[in-house]
């Protein structure tokens, strides 16, 4: 996986390299706008890491001109303005997701990983999150390479957390994944998923539940 | 914005110049007519008089009247002007005994003479010519049959003195527009002297000075600055609230700053990697709590010193609680706590603010409950619908708070008597500062299970009510 890190403050930007280089990544980056202009014209890039404030530019101008060409790399927004403006401005340009500074490099971290897993999505087709796979192709989901044999409601369930995996899946989503947008009982989604809880026992993954929110596939905590 | 609307110099021309005008048309108008009276007198008392001098030559032979011209008489009609003149005597038949010219005195003119003396306006061959008739009775022991006289002359001598009086009444009137407009500006001058000063004063003053105006002004600009004076106020006080929170500001993010710079001081005298990793460990600490306390010193900054209420607008407060409490699950912090969101009423409930502020406020909410209860506690939002209000709140199974502390949980950097978390205190304080700003109220009471619960009484707006 390839990452490019466009950041203007040399401590930040070293340790983002830091951070970024034991996920299996080679990570190149960038101080200035010019530069990471170039770069992105030629390479290519599993994920971008933007920061919106450059010395020579505005990242946003960046994003726009990217996403102008039609180049779908997921773009991940970092800055210091924590306005919900810039926030929208960035998410309607194309931004895939947005962290303001200061952040914790742990979050950083699995927004990144988020990030990237969708991006290899775009390559193969392919979800991924631990030991769990599902093949968007075939429909097939596999658990430490054993295929799981999976009723149809379950199958999709699994795929939109999967989808989400790392970040909590509104409680909406996968209801009208589920049951399409008709009205359903406000247990039966509980008990799919507790069908799946039961399948990833062991795996060393867990579907946790936000009161209200929705749920999120992750690693179980050590 | 200020935009100029012309002069007050010219208002008040323009006002002066209508009312001159419409005044001098009417004086001169009258001063014409006046004029044109005088003249008329004047010349008319010149023709009775020839008339008269012609009356005296008058002889009679043989019961005939018999007149010589006298040349006084015709130079009395003649004026100083190209004039042409008319003189008749007339017998008791209507026969001219003397005469210049035939003017054709009708019979008509002739019987109103006999009864008074007249004087008549006539044209002849195109040129308007004034008459005087008057008739003349023999005074003498024989009686005669009375005799007409008539005299007359052009106009051009009554024209020439009519606008000869016309023209001075014209000169006189200009000359004193003239003086009054002189006047009017001077006046105005002198009229506006105390605002010039003003100007002047306030020109001259510095940007921070913002001390009462010393100006002596008349009674029509006494209000003006007084209002002046109680904008200098409200800007003094201001910017002293602004200097105090910097003041207050910069000495919260000295204190951690300084630790900061202790702890890794230390660490690199050491030689020992243990003190190192204790260090970092807590730089690392510090480092978070101080970019929390800076971006909450900048919103309270936002908040309390916001120059424009920035738009509100109609919120869907249940959508907003649910995007925060969403936004708030995810993050690293509350993976240690169970947040949650109660059922919420299904129809979306709308109330007047600003997006922003009223995120700021459950952020601050959710972030206070985090940092002031164990690991593990329970951390539930949620709304209820009353009749006028609207209540949204955050409840907690934390240790909570004693009764006497709950009243003054609000202050700027009040911990509730708790020194050993993270906070600043400045946490209700913002939250705080955003329920005054939408006319709400804030209730902090000890939650059921014996945590605590924040409850935000926002006045509700009705499904077609706009503010």
């Amino acid at each position: 996986m390839r990452l490019l890190v466009i950041e203007d403050d040399p401590l930040i930007a070293r340790s983002l390299e830091q951070a970024l280089t034991p996920l299996g990544n080679t990570v190149d980056v960038f101080t200035h706008y010019a530069q990471a202009r170039e770069a992105l014209q030629s390479g290519q890039f599993d994920l971008v890491l933007l920061d919106l404030g450059l010395p020579d530019g505005n990242g946003l101008t960046l994003l726009a001109e990217l996403r102008q060409r039609g180049d779908t790399t997921p773009v991940l927004i970092l800055t210091a303005r924590d306005g919900i403006e810039a926030r929208v401005e960035g998410l309607d340009l194309g931004a895939d997701d947005y962290l303001a500074k200061p952040f914790s490099l742990a979050e950083l971290e699995a927004r990144v990983r988020a990030l990237l897993r969708r991006s290899q999505q775009r390559v193969d087709n392919r979800l991924t999150f631990g030991p769990l796979a599902f093949d968007a192709g075939s429909g097939v989901a596999t658990l430490n390479e054993t295929v799981l044999d999976l009723p149809r409601r379950e199958l999709r369930l699994l795929e939109s957390l999967l989808l989400h995996a790392g970040s909590i899946t509104p409680r909406e989503t996968l209801e009208n994944r589920l049951f399409g947008f008709g009205d359903v009982g406000s247990n039966a989604l509980e008990v799919y998923i507790s069908r799946l809880r039961k399948r990833l026992d062991g795996s060393g993954l867990r579907i946790r539940t936000f009161r209200g929110l929705g749920y999120r596939l992750e690693e179980e905590a050590s | 914005m200020i935009e100029v609307e012309g002069t007050l110099k010219s208002r008040l021309a323009v006002w002066l110049v209508v009312t001159v005008s419409a005044l001098g048309v009417l004086l001169l108008v009258e001063a014409y007519f006046s004029a044109q009276r005088a003249a008329e007198r004047a010349y008319d008392s010149q023709l009775e008089a020839a008339a008269l001098t012609i009356a005296e030559a008058i002889q009679w032979e043989k019961g005939q009247p018999v007149v010589e011209i006298p040349s006084a008489a015709l130079q009395i009609l003649a004026t100083r002007h190209q004039e042409r003149v008319f003189y008749a005597v007339l017998d008791a038949d209507g026969h001219t005994v003397s005469g210049n010219l035939d003017l054709g005195i009708s019979p008509d003119w002739r019987r109103r003479v006999s009864s008074q003396p007249t004087w008549l306006n006539d044209s002849y061959h195109g040129t308007q010519w004034r008459l005087y008739g008057r008739e003349l009775d023999s005074a003498g022991w024989e009686t005669q049959d009375p005799v007409q006289i008539w005299v007359g002359h052009t106009m051009s001598g009554r024209d020439a003195l009519t606008e000869a009086l016309f023209e001075h009444a014209v000169t006189r009137f200009v000359v004193m527009v003239l003086l009054a407009g002189i006047l009017m500006l001077l006046a105005m001058r002198v009229a506006l002297a105390p605002m010039r000063r003003l100007r002047h004063q306030l020109r001259q003053r510095d940007a921070d000075d913002m001390r009462p105006l010393e100006a002596r002004v008349p009674e029509e600009m006494r209000e003006m600055a007084e209002t002046l004076d109680s904008l200098f106020t409200r800007q003094r006080e201001g910017r002293e609230a602004l200097l105090r929170f910097t003041a207050d500001a910069s000495h919260q993010l000295k204190t951690p700053l300084a630790g900061l710079q202790t702890t890794s001081e230390l660490a690199l005298k050491s030689d020992s990697p243990d003190a190192w990793r204790q260090a970092l460990t807590e730089v690392h600490g510090s480092a978070g709590r101080t970019s929390r306390l800076a971006s909450q010193l900048l919103s309270l900054a936002r908040l309390r010193h916001a120059v424009e209420a920035s738009a509100t607008s109609r919120i869907d407060a249940m959508s907003l609680l649910h995007e925060t409490t969403f936004d708030w699950a995810q993050r690293d912090v509350s993976q240690a706590h169970d947040i949650g969101l109660a059922p919420l009423p299904a129809a979306p409930q709308y109330i007047q603010g600003e997006a922003w502020a009223l995120r700021e406020l459950l952020g601050n909410l959710i972030d206070n409950a985090l940092r002031y209860t164990p690991p593990g506690s329970v951390i539930t939002l949620g709304a209820v619908c009353h009749a006028q209000t609207l209540e949204l709140y955050i409840e907690d199974d934390g240790p909570g708070v004693s009764p006497e502390t709950l009243e003054h949980l609000h202050r700027p950097f009040e911990r509730g008597g708790r020194q050993d978390t993270e906070g600043s205190g400045l946490g209700l304080a913002i939250v705080d500062s955003i329920v005054r700003r939408h006319e709400a109220r804030m209730q902090v009471e000890s939650a059921e299970k014996g945590g605590l619960r924040v409850r935000l009484l926002f006045p509700c707006l009705t499904r077609h009510e706009e503010r």
